[in-house]
């Protein structure tokens, strides 16, 4: 198991449950798969309506600009701090590893983004999470790609949906800006995991906040 | 605005010409607002708002910029240069550009509007003659795609609009990073923020390929459109 509190300190933490962890990355493979991999199901899907429901974006609505920065502040850090564990265990290499220094680079530079944006706000800025992350994804380049390839479609999703619920266009627009470069990221990601073609979706899904919150709470957020 | 209803577009062929002055007119729409309000937002937080366009000049803009991405991958498809991961990848843009223009005009349409039509587009013979030469285009046109999704996105009124505008913007940014990968870029992801382009930065882009020449002169800061570092 690792768990870290912050960049990069590792330490032995509490179990996380696996089972819980494979049901995230079950649900994760099964958004994946609606949102077009297989080119089926998209056409009706881009406005994100859902089955019987309403839009994601609704289940962010009234929280309140603040408040959807803080959440994503705290996923930027789940992000790059897994990046960054990676790259200092030597996960992977070579060009795996540059991409992966890069994306870790764009993680931390979002989340100061947010922050600094969040000070101009008067929001508190919210402390660290402690990150728990798998056992052995730091020792297996794959279990580390298939969890990055994870993880990216969360921060997309949780962007894509968040960002109609934005009440300042300054915000949006630079939250639109990070969700680009989310979309980025997974691509660098899937290339480096050898899915050919790695532009794989017509339409990238927006999530509702509640699947956003289960996909993460095992890695120790919310 | 053209005030016939348009089919699914078909891009296999060039359409009969024109619709061009009507193509003027939206993109003149479209810019009037949106340039004089400073379309260029993001570049994180740091943003000018002026007026606000209309939701369905919004999307005909965007609808413009698919017909010519769609075209321009539905010919290097089949011009028989592709081959391998490039094939794949650029058959994957192609499928994509046309999805993206069917569900804009979709969009429009449940709006009320009247989706523009396809205008006559023509690419450099070079940009159809290689591999390299069609990746070196789409170099070009996806990050334009992108960077003025980004750029419309704050001018958007409604929530369903700008959701799938969010849903569409993010797949050019895929776009983006494939082809770069093609193009032998280690690693190809290199961006924090991808960069929002105004207006008159989309239009200095794709002026080219619609034989504007003369719309380089927009009166605003064109600068030889999105020139990025990649």
């Amino acid at each position: 198991m690792s768990r870290v509190r912050g960049v990069g300190a590792a330490g032995i933490g509490r179990e996380v449950s696996r089972r819980n962890f494979l049901k995230t990355a079950a649900w994760a493979g099964a958004a994946l798969s609606a949102a077009g991999i297989g080119g089926v199901g998209f056409a009706t899907r881009y406005a994100g309506a859902q089955e019987g429901g309403g839009a994601p974006f609704e289940t962010y609505q009234g929280l309140g600009d603040a408040a959807i920065l803080q959440f994503a502040y705290q996923l930027e850090l789940l992000e790059g701090t897994f990046y960054q564990m990676g790259a200092d265990m030597g996960t992977v290499s070579g060009n795996a590893l540059a991409q992966v220094e890069a994306i870790r680079d764009h993680e931390f530079a979002h989340a100061d983004a947010l922050a600094a944006t969040l000070q101009q706000l008067g929001a508190e800025v919210p402390a660290t999470p402690e990150f728990t992350y798998p056992d052995g994804v730091f020792e297996d380049p794959a279990s580390f790609l298939d969890l990055a390839n994870t993880f990216e479609p969360v921060g997309i999703g949780a962007y894509q949906g968040a960002a109609p619920a934005l009440e300042s266009k300054e915000i949006l627009g630079a939250a639109l800006s990070i969700h680009n470069s989310e979309c980025e990221h997974w691509n660098g990601i899937k290339i480096l995991l050898g899915i050919d073609p790695p532009n794989n979706v017509a339409f990238e899904e927006a999530l509702p906040l509640p699947q956003v919150q289960e996909a993460v709470a095992p890695f120790g957020l919310g | 605005m053209v005030n016939q209803k348009i089919e699914v577009p078909s891009f296999g062929a060039f359409e009969k010409p024109h619709s061009r002055r009507n193509f003027l007119k939206t993109l003149a729409a479209a810019s009037i607002g949106a340039a004089a309000g400073g379309m260029m937002l993001s570049r994180p937080a740091n943003a000018q708002l002026g007026e606000i366009n209309d939701d369905i000049d919004i999307a005909n803009f965007a609808l413009t910029l698919e017909f010519l991405e769609a075209e321009f991958y539905t010919l290097a498809v089949d011009s028989g240069v592709l081959s391998g991961s490039a094939l794949g990848v650029v058959t994957n843009l192609r499928d994509h550009e046309i999805a993206h223009a069917e569900a804009i005009i979709g969009l429009i349409e449940q709006f009320g509007g009247t989706p523009v039509e396809k205008p006559e587009f023509t690419f450099p013979p070079e940009s159809l003659a290689s591999q390299q030469g069609v990746l070196e285009l789409a170099s070009v046109l996806e990050p334009t795609g992108q960077g003025a999704y980004i750029g419309a996105g704050p001018l958007i009124q409604d929530p369903t609009v700008l959701a799938a505008a969010g849903s569409i913007a993010g797949v050019e940014g895929e776009h983006v990073v494939s082809v770069r990968n093609l193009l032998g870029f280690v690693p190809p992801t290199t961006e924090a923020f991808p960069q929002a382009l105004t207006v008159d930065e989309v239009l200095a882009a794709v002026a080219p390929f619609l034989g504007m020449g003369e719309m380089m002169d927009t009166g605003g800061p064109t600068a030889g459109g999105p020139h990025r570092a990649v």
